[in-house]
Parts: structure tokens; sequence; C-alpha cells
């Protein structure tokens, strides 16, 4: 059993290289397409920024504090983005019917799906997160923020979680996919959306909202809770502050789900027949 | 000649009514957004009840406004003549007996029509009923308003086409696409009200194209602008839209000397 999975990891670490070296074949391309996602990025953590020139908080946020906000989200989406580029593109593969090809082969679907569009021009955004988490950090020089290492752990694990519920989002959409052919824009509301949602404190949404992406797609305990917990603030709903550590067991939880039912629908795929 | 174009312009509105799942899936992510947005500005106002003469109700009005023009004036990821270019379909574009440039334009327009009454409209509907937007600062200024979308809708039509004309140099341009719309939109209104802008900032916008694009049309349906600031707006719009028609065509004429289509 272990040997299945190390067999594994080295062939998703080939097929991975297999599509750098494809993409460092057109460094100009490859080069334009970072910068170009990095500056989009950019324009809109930009536009967070720029909320503050006229107004002195959000709900009581300061800017340094809504810029981590913001930064650790798009961290964790980046990352998101740069793994679940092929479970994200999903709907092509089963609209030209290549899944049937998929299924073929000795290698488990999930596999060869996940190992499609790795874009490396997906750094773009993450590059973007990492200079936004240094530009907040500038920002809260003032604010006398303590740093101890169990807060780097809580950001650390937070980013990581909410990267794979991102995934997992994706692969859920794209089990729907099976049913549907075509990608759900709940799908694209939970993804793009809750990024764009996440990336502004919690609070500020209706209680509906807040619950959805607490208890039902926990984006939150990636993202702003470990925020929260950083920033020395009350989490929602008055949870306790060790939920700021749970991320990680939340995520794969949320991720063995997604995972069943994946399985679900590769298990009741009826191809589109001719 | 022109009852060619407007059969074009009508054929793309048709085309467009086939996809009537994808326009209501796109239409609630728009109002997702705009609710996301929302949220953000009423929690913003909190700090302070006014900025720059725009209260609240001005702020939401402006952002379901702008976010209801952007499927008309600047959709995100509009890559359809740089797909002809790349696929070399543009050679048959080309030898249409008819003007490139308007061909593609009218086309545009209609899809824009398309998507003034089935997104544009019913997404500032949902803000009218969610966030009780304003409905336009009285009758009178209904239309000067369509007046005013119509410039920046065509203006935002000219650039798009500019853009995509990039591809006649580079193979993948569609990062340049990208970006050029991302900045376009950023200047048009579309992220968040110009008016926020610090000072420098909205110089830099007053002095590109695309303030006219959204933003123009916007303040205009909010009666921010008086007798002589909203005719200098308008001839502002028209004249951005000459200049990048002009560029434009130019630019088309530089590619089009010499097209080397790749393939046998």
């Amino acid at each position: 059993m272990f040997q299945a999975l190390t067999r594994d990891i080295r062939l998703y670490l080939r097929l991975i290289a297999m599509q750098v070296k494809a993409q460092m074949q057109y460094k100009v391309d490859l080069i334009l397409d970072v910068l170009t996602y990095f500056l989009v990025t950019a324009l809109e953590f930009a536009t967070l920024l720029i909320y503050f020139v006229p107004f002195p908080t959000l709900l009581g946020w300061k800017m340094g504090e809504v810029a981590l906000l913001g930064a650790v989200v798009s961290i964790g989406f980046g990352l998101a983005e740069l793994f679940g580029g092929g479970i994200d593109n999903f709907e092509v593969i089963i609209r030209q019917g290549d899944f049937d090809r998929i299924l073929l082969r000795p290698v488990t679907a999930l596999m060869q799906v996940s190992t499609t569009q790795f874009r490396l021009r997906r750094f773009g955004r993450i590059t973007q997160g990492l200079s936004a988490f240094g530009l907040a950090l500038f920002f809260l020089r003032d604010a006398h923020l303590v740093w101890t290492p169990l807060k780097i752990l809580a950001l650390c694990l937070g980013v990581l979680s909410s990267a794979l519920i991102f995934v997992s989002v994706l692969l859920l959409g794209a089990t729907i996919c099976f049913w549907t052919v075509e990608t759900t824009e709940l799908t694209n509301i939970l993804t793009y959306g809750g990024r764009e949602m996440l990336s502004y404190p919690l609070t500020i949404y209706h209680q509906l909202m807040q619950r959805l992406f607490v208890f039902i797609v926990p984006l939150a305990f990636g993202t702003y809770i470990p925020v929260c917990y950083v920033l020395g603030r009350a989490l929602p709903f008055a949870l306790p502050n060790w939920l700021a550590f749970s991320s990680p067991l939340i995520a794969l939880f949320f991720a063995l789900v997604a995972l069943a039912f994946w399985r679900f629908g590769v298990h009741r795929y009826q191809s589109t027949g001719s | 000649m022109l009852r060619f174009y407007v059969e074009v312009a009508r054929t793309a509105y048709r085309r467009q009514l086939i996809y009537r799942w994808a326009n209501l899936a796109g239409l609630c992510t728009n109002v997702f957004f705009c609710i996301v947005l929302s949220s953000v500005l009423i929690a913003l106002y909190h700090a302070r009840p006014t900025v720059g003469s725009y209260n609240l109700r001005d702020a939401l009005s402006y952002s379901w406004a702008t976010q209801a023009m952007i499927m008309v004036v600047l959709p995100f990821g509009w890559v359809d003549l740089m797909l002809t270019i790349r696929t070399g379909e543009v050679v048959t574009d080309l030898s249409k007996p008819c003007d490139f440039f308007c061909y593609w334009c009218s086309r545009e327009l209609g899809r824009a029509v398309y998507f003034l009454i089935f997104r544009g409209l019913p997404t500032y509907l949902a803000g009218l009923l969610i966030f009780q937007v304003e409905l336009g600062a009285g009758w009178s200024i209904w239309p000067v308003f369509l007046l005013s979308l119509t410039l920046g809708t065509v203006t935002g039509v000219v650039f798009r086409i500019l853009m995509n004309l990039a591809a006649f140099w580079m193979i993948e341009a569609r990062s340049i696409v990208v970006f050029g719309l991302t900045i376009a939109q950023f200047f048009a209104g579309a992220f968040l009200p110009l008016v926020f802008f610090p000072a420098w900032l909205a110089t830099l916008a007053a002095w590109l194209p695309f303030s006219g694009m959204m933003n123009g049309p916007a303040m205009v349906f909010l009666g921010k602008l008086g007798g002589p600031s909203l005719l200098r707006e308008m001839l502002l719009q028209l004249a951005w839209l000459l200049v990048l028609t002009v560029l434009v065509r130019l630019l088309t004429k530089i590619a089009t000397r010499r097209v080397v289509v790749q393939g046998g």
C-alpha cells in the first residue's frame, strides 16, 4: 500500500514536471503571463487599499488588518488555483468525451484530471499574495502586534487548509459536471465569490452568508478565523479561540466529503453516447 | 450598406438569445458580487456619512449601475476577434465586401443590446429590490443617460477591438487583452466608485479614456452632473471615441497590409 502511494506521488510529480517544462519553452509568453496575472491580482488588492483613503475603518477594522486578511486569502486561493487547475477545467474534459479515455487508463481518474492544466502563471497570484502580506505587515507596524510562534502556526495551517477547501469545492463542482456537462455558476460563486467575500471581515455580511462560509463551506476557518486569532479579535459566533488551529481537520473532513461525492459521480458515470 | 450592419447586429443579438441558462447563471454571479460589494460599502459608510457628495445610497446605486453595465460595455475576457486572428479566420472577414471595423462594431453592439436588456436591467432590478438603490435622478435624466451609455458602450467596443488587434503581432495576446480589460474596468469605476480615488489617481483617471465608458454614464444616471459639466462629460466621451476609432483603423490598416496566415 505504501508502495502504491509513493508510485502515485512520483507519477503526480512527473506529470506536473512535464507541463512545467512545456511552459518554460515559451519564456517570454510565460513571463508576460505571470506578470499580467500579478498585476491583475495586485489591482484587486489595490482596490481594497483605496477604500481606506476616504474611510478610516471598515466596521472597526483598520487598513493593515484588512490587508492581512486579503493577503492570506490570496495566497490560499492562489495555491488552490495552481493545484486545482485541472479540476476547474473538468467541464471541457466531460464535454469533449475525453473522460472515457481517462477511465481506460490504469491510473486513477482523479490523478489524471488534477495533473492537467498546471499553469505556472498562477504563481502571479501567489506572489501578489506574499507581497500583499509584506505590505500588510508594514501597515501593521504601529499596531503593536505581538507575533508568537502559535500565531504563525495558525496562519500557515489556515492558508494550507483554505487551499484544500477551495480545491475540494472545485472537485464538488467538477462532480456536478457529470450531470450538467457544464460548470455551474454555483461553483464559481463559491470559489471566486467566496474569495472576494473572505477578503473582507466576515462580520460585514448578512448572518446567512456568514453561516454559509463557516458551517457549510468552511472557508472562514482557513482565512478569517486564524486572522482573528492573530489580531487578537473575537471569533465569529463566539467560537472558542483554539478553533483557529482546527482548520486542517475541518479541511480534511470537507475534502473527504468531496472525494466521496466524486467517487459516487465516477461510479454512476454514463458517457454522453454517440 | 447600413441595412447590412443592422442585420449583423440583429444576428448577433439573436445568437445571444440562445444562451438563456448561461445568462441566468451569469446573472446570479453578478448579483452575488454586487451583494458582496454593497456589504463592503455599507460597512465603510459606518465611519463617514458622505464622500465627495456621494452618500451611502449614491455609492450603492453607483456600484449596482456599473456592475449592471459591465457586460454591456467591458465584458471580461472578450477575445472573439483575437481567436479569429489566431485561427486565420480573420482572412475571410477581411475579404468580405464590408468594412472590417464596422462589421465588428455592429456585431458587438448587437450583443450589447442583448446584455443591456437581459443582464443589465435584471441586475439593477435586483439592486432595487435588495438595497433600494436610486431609480435615476428624475424621469428627464433617462434619455440623457441612454445617450451617455451609448457613447460609453461604443467606446468600450472600440477599445476591446483595439486590445484584440494585438493578436496580429503576438501569438498569445490573451494576457494583453485580460490586462487591458482589467485596467479599463478599474478606471471605469467597476471595482469601486471613482469618487473614492485619491487626488493623484483621480487626475490620472481623468486623462484616460476609460472613465467615459461607465463612470460617466453612472454619474449622469445619479444626476451628479449639472448642465455645463454634463455637456463636458459627453464631449469628452465623444472625443475619446473618435481618438480610439482612429487608432483602431490605423492599426488595422498596418496589420492587414501584409497578413501571413500559418498553416496549409
